[in-house]
C-alpha cells in the first residue's frame, strides 16, 4: 500500500485531533492483550492506531473495530504511554457520523434517533424511538431482525404505547438548545 | 603503601562506591565510605552471576598493583584497605563548607552488636522470637531481629535490626562473647518526665517505662513541668498537648527558653495532630498518637531512646564529596499495574528470580516454585515493569534490565539443561553494549530462548498449583493464551528512597525523575562544585558503565583535591625497616587466645600446649586472654620482644580482620607482617559443637600444625619493588584522549599527547548539535585551547607510534613525527584513544542518488547549509545498516539517537515535514527514552523491520522510493522520500598494529579488548596499557569523556608514586629445571609471563603477577613456584592436617 503523504484527513481537526493524540504510540500491543471485545474485531486495536498514525482513515472506517468498543477504559488504564485510547475510539464514532460512514449508520442512527426522542420527551419513549430508527435506516427489510427480540420486549411490556403525562413535549429542547447556545459561544 | 594529603567521602558502598573509594584510596587518599544498609556491596551481593561470563568476577576490582594493601579474597565477603574506613548502617546527614574543605557529619545507627566481639555463632539468632522478611533473599524467606545481613560475609557480624527488634533481651542473655549490649543499665540514668492532665495517662506510661529500665517523672500541668525541668536534668519530655491551663505547644516553646538540648516528644490524640506538626516545626522531635497500647508505645520510645542515646554522630573533614547512592528497585506491587506481584506467589522480580537460582538462595541453587516447591518447567519474562511506562512515571529506560532478563533466562537453560522453556515477552531488546548483541543471538539460536515483542498486561491464576495464565496479542494481531510456571518481571530503576534528603543535605540538583542533574557532557559532576556523582545515581546504567562513571567520578574529587592542595591532611606513614632474618633458623611464637573462660572450658589446654611445644621450629606457646583486647594485644607484643622470635601465629578467631593489626605488630617489633599469621580455631568451639574436651584440643591441634607449616617455610625475602617513569603517553587526540591528557596533566603529571591527523578534535569536529540541543563544538574548542596551553602536555600532531615496549611504570615508544623524525618517550603508562570512524555504507543504494547520506554527511550537509528542512517534504531514515548483524554484528549505540536527534529538529524546522524511521530496536537506553517518546509525539512515523525483511530501494528519477513491511498491519508501505539517511553505525580504525605494538588484544569486531567487560572495562590486558573512548567500544561524547576520565584514574594509580611494590605472593621460575615449555606463559591469566629468547629464560613480571598460582599449578616440572606457597610448605600444611598430633 502506498503511504498516504500528506493526504487528505489531516485536514480536518477531528482527524487531526485523534492523529495527534495517537502520534506517541509505539505498538507495544497491550490495548489489543488486553481488549474484552477484539475477538470480534476485524482489526486489533493496536492495528487500528496504527492506521491513524498513518493517516488511513478510509481503512478504518471499512472496519467495524471502531463500533464494537465498548468503552470498557481496559485500555485507556493499561497503555504504557498513557494515551486517552477509549476517547479516541469515540472520536473515531463521532468523526464516522460526521462523515456519514456508511457502516456506521446504523449505531449513528440510532444514537441520533435516541437522542432525538431524549430530547423531546426527557426521556425514552419506546415505540416512537424505535419507528424512527426503523425509518432512518431506508431499508424496510431492516426492522426483520429485530423481530424475535422485539416481541420479547413486548410481551414483557418494555415499549409501551403510551407515555406518562407530566413529560411535557416540547420542554426538553429548550434546554437542549441552551446547551448548544453555550457549547456554541466557548 | 602511598599515602597522600587529602580525603574524600564516597556515600553509597555497592559497586560504585566500592570503584570510586578503591580508586582514591589506591591513589593515596584517605577514604571513608558509608552506606545506609548494613553490609557492602548494594545490589549486587544478591546476584550470584553477571553478563557475559556468567559468573561474578567482582574482586577483579581489587588493586592489581600495590595489592597487599588490600584484603585479597572475595569482595561479595568484604573489603579490608589500609586507606580505606568503612561506616555502615550510616547516613550523610550534613555538609558545610566549600570544595576542597567540607564539613560532614555522619549519623550511625546504634548496631547493639559490638562488631570487634562477635564472632558470628548465632546463638542469639536462634532465640530470637521474631520473624519477618529477609532482604538479602528479597522476601522471599524470613529472618530474625538479630540476624546476618549477608550470610557470605567475612566477618560475620550479627546486625539487630531496630524496627522490628522487641527488645525482648533474650540475645543479650545467651551471647557468649558479651557482644550484645542494649543498653539496660543505661537506661536507668535515662530520665523522662511524662506531662499529662489525665492522670491513668501518667500511671500507664510511668508503669510501662519503668519495667523498660527507665527513670520516670510525671507532672499534671504544664506549669508544674516548667518548674521540674527547670530544676532537674531530664533526657527526655512526653508532652501531652491538650491541657487545662497552660497547652503543651506553649509548654514547649517555653522549655526550649530553658533546656534548647532536651528533646521533646509531643502526645497528641487524633484530634489535634495537626497541632503535634506545628509542633514539630517549633522544635518537638516527634509526636505519638494517642490511644496509647504498650505494646507499640514502648518500642517506639525505645527507639526515640537509641536514636537519642545511641545514635553516634561523627563530624570530619573531606576535600571532596562522592554521591554513590545507587537505586531502588521498582515494587509493582505499589503500581497502577501490578501483574499480580504480592498476591501471586509465582509472579517474582527478577532480583527474587536471582535469589530463586542462587545457591545461597531459598531454594539452594534449584530452580523451583515459590508457589508449592516444584520443579518450573516454563517461565516468562515481562520486560520494562515500571520502565517505559508513563502510566508509572517512567519515560525512562532502565538500561540494564534486557540484558538482564537474557542472562537469566540463560541461567535457568543452564540449571536445567536445556528442559526449561523460557520466553521473554519484551519491545525492544537493548543490546547496546559491547558483545550484546551476539549474547542474545547465542540465547536465541543456540539456547532457543524465545523472544517475543509484545507487551503483556496482565496475569491471572490458571491452575490450583499456582500455574499462571498470560493472555497476549501478536505483532499480526492474534490472540494467545499461554501457561507459565513462573513470571519473572523486571522490575525498573528508581532513584533511593534517600535521595530527597541527600539533595537537601547536600544542595544538589535531581532531575525530573528523582535522580541527580548532571552536566550534559560530564556525567559525574553534580550542579554543586565538590560533589560527584557515581555510578545508577548519575543514570541509569548497568555495572561496566558504573564501574566507568565511578572512575570519572573519583577522578574528578581527586583533581579537585589535587588543586585545592590537599585539603585535610592525614599523618603520612614513614617507611618502616624491618629486621632481616633470612639468616636465621625459623623460630616461632605461637599465641593461643583463651577467649575469656571459652577455650579452657571446651578443650584439654595442656595437652593442646605440650603437643605445640613439641613441633618443629616452635620457641615458645603462650596462652593470652583475649587478644583482640588492647591487654590483650599489648601482652602479645611483650612476648614477641621477649622471645626474640622470628616467627608469630596466633591462634583465635576471625584471621580476615588481623591484617591491618598484623601491620602495626610487625611495625612495632621490626618483623615483617609476612612472617606472621593468624589460625582460627574459635569455630571449632562454637555452641552446638561440643565434644570431647581431649578431642578439641587434638583439632585444635591440627589447625595450629597447619599454620606451622606454612609460616615455617615462609621466604623471609624482601618484596621487589620498581621504580615508575611518572609520566604519561595519550595516543588519539579526540575527546578521549584529550579529556584522559588533561586529567592526569592536571595532578602534574608530565602527558605526552600523539595525535596521527593535523587537528586535534576527532570525530567531534564533525558533530555540531546533541540531542539535548547543546552545541559541542564550545566544549571541543575550550578542550583543544587547555591541551595546547597545558605547561604539563606536549603535543605531537600528525606523529605516530612506530615502537613501544617495556612494562608497567617503565615503557620506551618510539613515535615518528611530523617531519618524519623520530623521537624515544619514556613513560609509565599508556592510554589509547585511537577513535573508530563511521562505516562506509555499501547497500540501499547508496552512491546512486545524492539524497541518499549517511548520518555523519547529513550533519555537515545540515551545517554548510545544503540541507535546509524548509525545503523538504519527507525524510527516510534507516537504523542499523550492515549493523547488528554478521560480520559487523554490534550496536554502535549512537545511531538511533542521531536519527531522533534529526528527526526532532527536522520536525521543530518545518513541521509538516514528514519522518519515517525504519529500524530493528529502537536503543534509546537511559533518559534517551524521553526522546523517543517526544519524536513519536512529534508524529514521527517509525516502522520496525527484522533483519531477515530489511527495507528495499530504488531510486526513482533521483529520488529514494523506499518499501518496506509494516509489521502490525502486514503489509507493504511504500513511501517516496526527498531524502534518505542511513545509520550506519561506527567500524574501528586500525587498532591491530597498535594492539600489536602494545601486546595487547582487539576483539573480533577489531575494537580493543579490555581485560573484563564489567569489573575492569578501561584496562586492558597488560597493566599499565588502558583504552578509552570509542576504540574501546562504540559510545556518546559523555560516555566517551566518562572514560577517557576512567583510564586517567587508572593511570594515576601508578603514576601517583615514586615505587610501586609487588604482592608478597608472587610467582617465581626456578630456571635450573624449566623447559621451556611455555605452558605457564598461556595459562598465565594476567599476562605476567614471558619467554626472554635472547637469555632463554621465562621471566615472571613480579608487578603484574596476582599470585594466582595457575602457572605453578600447569607446570611440569614443579619448575614454576609461589612464594609463600612453595612445594615444601604446602605438603607440610597436609602433613599436619592428616597427622594426629597429640
Amino acid at each position: 500500500m502506498e503511504v498516504a503523504q500528506s493526504g487528505e484527513p489531516q485536514t480536518e481537526s477531528l482527524a487531526a485531533e485523534i492523529q495527534e493524540n495517537i502520534q506517541a504510540c509505539m505498538q507495544c500491543g497491550t490495548c489489543s492483550g488486553s481488549c474484552a471485545n477484539s475477538f470480534a474485531m476485524d482489526l486489533t486495536p493496536r492495528q487500528v492506531w496504527r492506521l491513524v498514525q498513518l493517516g488511513e482513515m478510509d481503512e478504518i472506517f471499512k472496519s467495524k473495530t471502531f463500533y464494537l468498543c465498548s468503552a470498557c477504559y481496559y485500555c485507556t488504564l493499561r497503555c504504557p504511554r498513557g494515551l486517552p485510547l477509549t476517547e479516541m475510539m469515540s472520536a473515531l464514532k463521532r468523526l464516522a457520523a460526521a462523515r456519514g460512514i456508511q457502516r456506521y449508520k446504523q449505531s449513528s442512527n440510532f444514537y441520533r434517533t435516541f437522542m432525538d426522542t431524549v430530547k423531546r420527551y426527557g426521556r425514552v419513549r419506546e415505540m416512537e424511538f424505535i419507528n424512527r430508527y426503523f425509518l432512518s435506516m431506508k431499508n424496510p427489510f431492516f426492522p426483520l431482525g429485530f423481530m424475535s427480540v422485539g416481541m420479547k420486549l413486548m410481551k414483557k411490556g418494555k415499549i409501551p404505547l403510551e407515555v406518562p403525562k407530566f413529560f411535557g413535549e416540547g420542554r426538553f429542547d429548550r434546554l437542549f438548545a441552551k446547551v448548544a447556545e453555550l457549547e456554541a459561544e466557548q | 603503601m602511598k599515602k597522600k594529603i587529602g580525603s574524600a567521602l564516597v556515600v553509597g558502598a555497592g559497586i560504585s562506591g566500592i570503584r570510586s573509594g578503591l580508586d582514591l584510596a589506591e591513589q593515596g587518599y584517605q577514604v571513608t565510605l558509608i552506606d545506609k544498609s548494613p553490609n557492602l556491596g548494594g545490589v549486587l551481593m544478591q546476584l550470584d552471576y553477571q553478563f557475559p561470563t556468567d559468573h561474578c568476577g567482582m574482586c577483579r576490582m581489587l588493586p592489581l598493583v600495590e595489592r597487599d594493601a588490600s584484603s585479597q579474597f572475595c569482595l561479595r565477603k568484604g573489603l579490608f584497605h589500609e586507606n580505606i574506613n568503612i561506616m555502615f548502617s550510616t547516613e550523610l546527614v550534613g555538609l558545610e563548607g566549600e570544595p576542597g574543605k567540607f564539613q560532614v557529619t555522619l549519623r550511625q545507627r546504634a548496631s547493639m552488636v559490638d562488631p570487634t566481639r562477635c564472632i558470628g555463632c548465632g546463638e542469639c539468632s536462634r532465640v530470637c522470637p521474631v520473624d519477618v522478611p529477609d532482604e538479602f533473599n528479597a522476601g522471599l524467606t524470613n529472618r530474625k531481629a538479630i540476624y546476618l545481613p549477608i550470610p557470605h560475609n567475612i566477618p560475620n557480624t550479627y546486625v539487630v535490626d531496630t524496627a522490628s527488634c522487641t527488645l525482648c533481651g533474650e540475645c543479650e542473655k545467651v551471647c557468649p562473647t558479651g557482644a550484645i549490649d542494649f543498653g539496660k543499665d543505661a537506661r536507668g540514668r535515662f530520665r523522662i518526665l511524662v506531662v499529662d492532665d489525665e492522670l491513668v495517662v501518667r500511671d500507664s506510661l510511668k508503669e510501662w517505662l519503668e519495667d523498660e529500665g527507665f527513670r520516670v517523672d510525671m507532672a499534671e500541668s504544664g506549669e508544674e513541668a516548667l518548674k521540674r525541668v527547670a530544676s532537674e536534668d531530664y533526657n527526655l519530655m512526653l508532652l501531652d498537648i491538650k491541657m487545662p491551663g497552660m497547652d503543651g505547644v506553649e509548654v514547649l516553646k517555653r522549655s526550649k527558653d530553658i533546656r534548647p538540648e532536651m528533646p521533646v516528644v509531643m502526645m497528641t490524640a487524633y484530634a489535634t495532630v495537626e497541632t503535634a506538626v506545628e509542633a514539630m516545626k517549633i522544635g518537638a522531635l516527634d509526636y505519638l498518637m494517642k490511644p496509647f497500647d504498650p505494646d507499640t508505645l514502648v518500642p517506639l520510645i525505645v527507639q526515640l531512646y537509641q536514636d537519642i542515646e545511641r545514635a553516634g554522630e561523627h563530624q570530619m573533614e573531606v576535600g571532596s564529596v562522592i554521591l554513590a547512592a545507587g537505586f531502588d528497585s521498582y515494587d509493582p506491587a505499589n503500581g497502577k499495574n501490578t501483574y499480580g506481584y504480592g498476591t501471586l506467589p509465582n509472579v517474582v522480580t527478577s532480583v527474587e528470580f536471582e535469589r530463586i537460582l542462587s545457591g545461597s538462595g531459598l531454594f539452594r541453587g534449584k530452580l523451583t516454585r515459590p508457589s508449592d516447591g516444584k520443579e518450573v518447567k516454563k517461565i516468562a519474562w515481562f520486560q520494562c515493569v515500571g520502565s517505559r511506562d508513563q502510566q508509572a512515571d517512567a519515560d525512562f529506560c532502565s538500561s540494564a534490565c534486557c540484558m538482564f532478563a537474557i542472562k537469566e533466562a540463560l541461567l535457568a537453560k543452564e540449571k536445567t539443561n536445556g528442559q526449561v522453556d523460557t520466553t521473554i515477552f519484551y519491545m525492544d531488546m537493548r543490546t547496546f553494549g559491547k558483545d550484546f548483541q551476539r549474547y542474545r543471538d547465542r540465547a536465541e539460536k543456540d539456547h532457543g530462548v524465545r523472544f517475543l515483542r509484545n507487551r503483556v498486561h496482565s496475569v491471572e491464576l490458571a491452575g490450583e498449583g499456582g500455574e499462571l495464565k498470560v493472555v497476549y496479542a501478536d505483532t499480526q494481531g492474534e490472540r494467545h493464551e499461554d501457561v507459565f510456571d513462573l513470571v519473572v518481571l523486571a522490575a525498573g530503576q528508581r532513584p533511593p528512597s534517600t535521595t530527597g534528603a541527600l539533595a537537601d543535605t547536600t544542595g544538589i540538583e535531581l532531575n525530573q525523575w528523582g535522580f541527580c542533574q548532571t552536566d550534559p557532557f560530564l556525567r559525574s559532576r553534580s550542579s554543586r562544585e565538590g560533589i560527584y556523582v557515581s555510578g545508577s545515581f548519575s543514570g541509569l546504567r548497568d555495572i561496566s558503565e558504573s564501574v566507568i562513571q565511578a572512575n570519572s567520578a573519583s577522578l574528578e574529587a581527586s583533581r579537585l583535591i589535587h588543586s585545592k592542595g590537599g585539603g585535610l591532611s592525614e599523618e603520612s606513614v614513614s617507611e618502616t625497616t624491618f629486621r632481616d632474618v633470612s639468616r636465621e633458623t625459623p623460630e616461632i611464637l605461637v599465641a593461643i587466645c583463651a577467649c575469656g573462660e571459652a577455650l579452657p572450658s571446651a578443650a584439654d589446654l595442656d595437652l593442646l600446649r605440650e603437643g605445640i611445644q613439641r613441633q618443629g621450629s616452635v620457641k615458645s606457646v603462650q596462652v593470652i586472654d583475649r587478644i583482640c583486647t588492647q591487654e590483650g594485644w599489648n601482652e602479645l607484643e611483650q612476648m614477641v620482644k621477649e622471645h626474640e622470635v622470628n616467627r608469630v601465629l596466633i591462634a583465635s578467631c576471625m584471621p580476615y580482620v588481623y591484617g591491618p593489626k598484623l601491620k602495626d605488630l610487625g611495625q612495632a617489633v621490626g618483623l615483617h607482617p609476612r612472617l606472621m599469621d593468624v589460625v582460627d580455631i574459635r569455630t571449632r568451639i562454637f555452641p552446638g559443637h561440643n565434644g570431647d574436651k581431649k578431642e578439641v584440643a587434638r583439632d585444635m591441634g591440627a589447625v595450629i600444625a597447619m599454620g606451622l607449616g606454612r609460616l615455617r617455610g615462609m621466604d623471609p625475602m624482601p618484596v621487589p619493588q620498581i621504580r615508575v617513569i611518572q609520566k604519561a603517553l595519550v595516543v588519539g587526540g579526540g575527546i578521549a584522549g584529550m579529556t584522559a591528557a588533561l586529567a592526569i596533566a592536571d595532578h602534574g603529571f608530565e602527558v605526552s599527547l600523539v595525535e596521527k591527523s593535523e587537528h586535534l578534535g576527532g570525530n567531534l569536529r564533525k558533530l555540531h548539535r546533541t540531542i539535548e540541543g547543546v552545541s559541542p563544538q564550545e566544549l571541543l574548542e575550550e578542550t583543544i585551547a587547555r591541551v595546547e596551553k597545558h605547561p604539563k602536555i606536549q603535543v605531537f600532531k600528525k606523529a605516530r607510534v612506530i615502537h613501544s615496549q617495556g612494562r608497567v611504570g617503565r615503557f620506551l615508544t618510539t613515535i615518528e613525527k611530523e617531519d618524519g623524525g623520530s623521537e624515544i618517550l619514556r613513560h609509565g603508562v599508556s592510554v589509547l584513544a585511537t577513535g573508530a570512524r563511521e562505516a562506509k555504507a555499501q547497500s540501499y543504494e547508496y552512491g546512486k542518488s545524492e539524497a541518499i547520506v549517511t548520518q555523519h554527511e547529513l550533519e555537515q550537509k545540515m551545517a554548510d547549509g545544503a540541507v535546509d528542512p524548509k525545503n523538504l517534504r519527507a525524510v527516510a531514515m534507516i537504523q542499523c545498516v550492515g549493523s547488528r548483524e554478521e560480520p559487523r554484528n554490534y550496536c554502535s549505540r549512537v545511531c538511533c539517537a542521531t536519527s531522533l536527534k534529526n528527526a526532532l529538529y527536522f520536525k521543530e524546522q518545518n513541521p509538516a515535514l514528514e519522518v519515517y524511521i525504519y529500524y530493528r530496536d529502537m536503543m534509546t537506553y537511559g533518559f534517551l527514552e524521553s526522546y523517543y517518546t517526544q519524536a513519536r509525539k512529534a508524529g514521527v512515523i517509525f516502522i520496525q523491520y527484522d533483519s531477515d525483511r530489511k527495507p528495499a530501494v530504488a531510486v526513482d528519477d533521483g529520488k529514494p522510493k523506499i518499501s518496506a513491511m509494516d509489521p502490525i498491519l502486514g503489509r507493504e508501505l511504500t513511501l517516496e522520500a526527498d531524502l534518505l539517511v542511513l545509520a550506519t553505525g561506527m567500524e574501528p580504525a586500525e587498532n591491530n598494529e597498535l594492539a600489536e605494538l602494545f601486546g595487547i588484544e582487539i576483539n573480533q569486531d577489531g575494537f580493543f579488548q579490555e581485560a573484563e567487560y564489567k569489573w575492569r572495562p578501561v584496562d586492558s590486558i597488560k597493566e599499565g596499557v588502558f583504552l578509552a573512548g570509542i576504540a574501546h567500544s562504540p559510545r556518546s561524547v559523555a560516555e566517551s569523556i566518562a572514560m577517557g576520565h576512567a583510564a586517567a584514574q587508572r593511570s594515576l594509580r601508578i603514576l601517583s608514586s615514586e615505587y610501586i611494590a609487588a604482592g608478597q605472593i608472587v610467582a617465581e621460575v626456578r630456571h635450573s629445571i624449566c623447559s621451556l615449555c611455555e605452558k605457564c606463559v598461556s595459562a598465565c591469566p594476567y599476562g605476567a609471563r614471558m619467554l626472554d629468547e635472547e637469555e632463554g629464560k621465562i621471566i615472571v613480571d613480579e608487578l603484574m603477577c596476582q599470585g594466582c598460582g595457575s602457572c605453578a599449578a600447569v607446570c611440569p616440572n614443579s619448575a614454576s613456584v609461589l612464594r609463600g606457597y612453595r612445594d615444601q610448605q604446602v605438603f607440610e600444611v597436609i602433613d599436619a592436617a592428616l597427622e594426629v598430633m597429640l
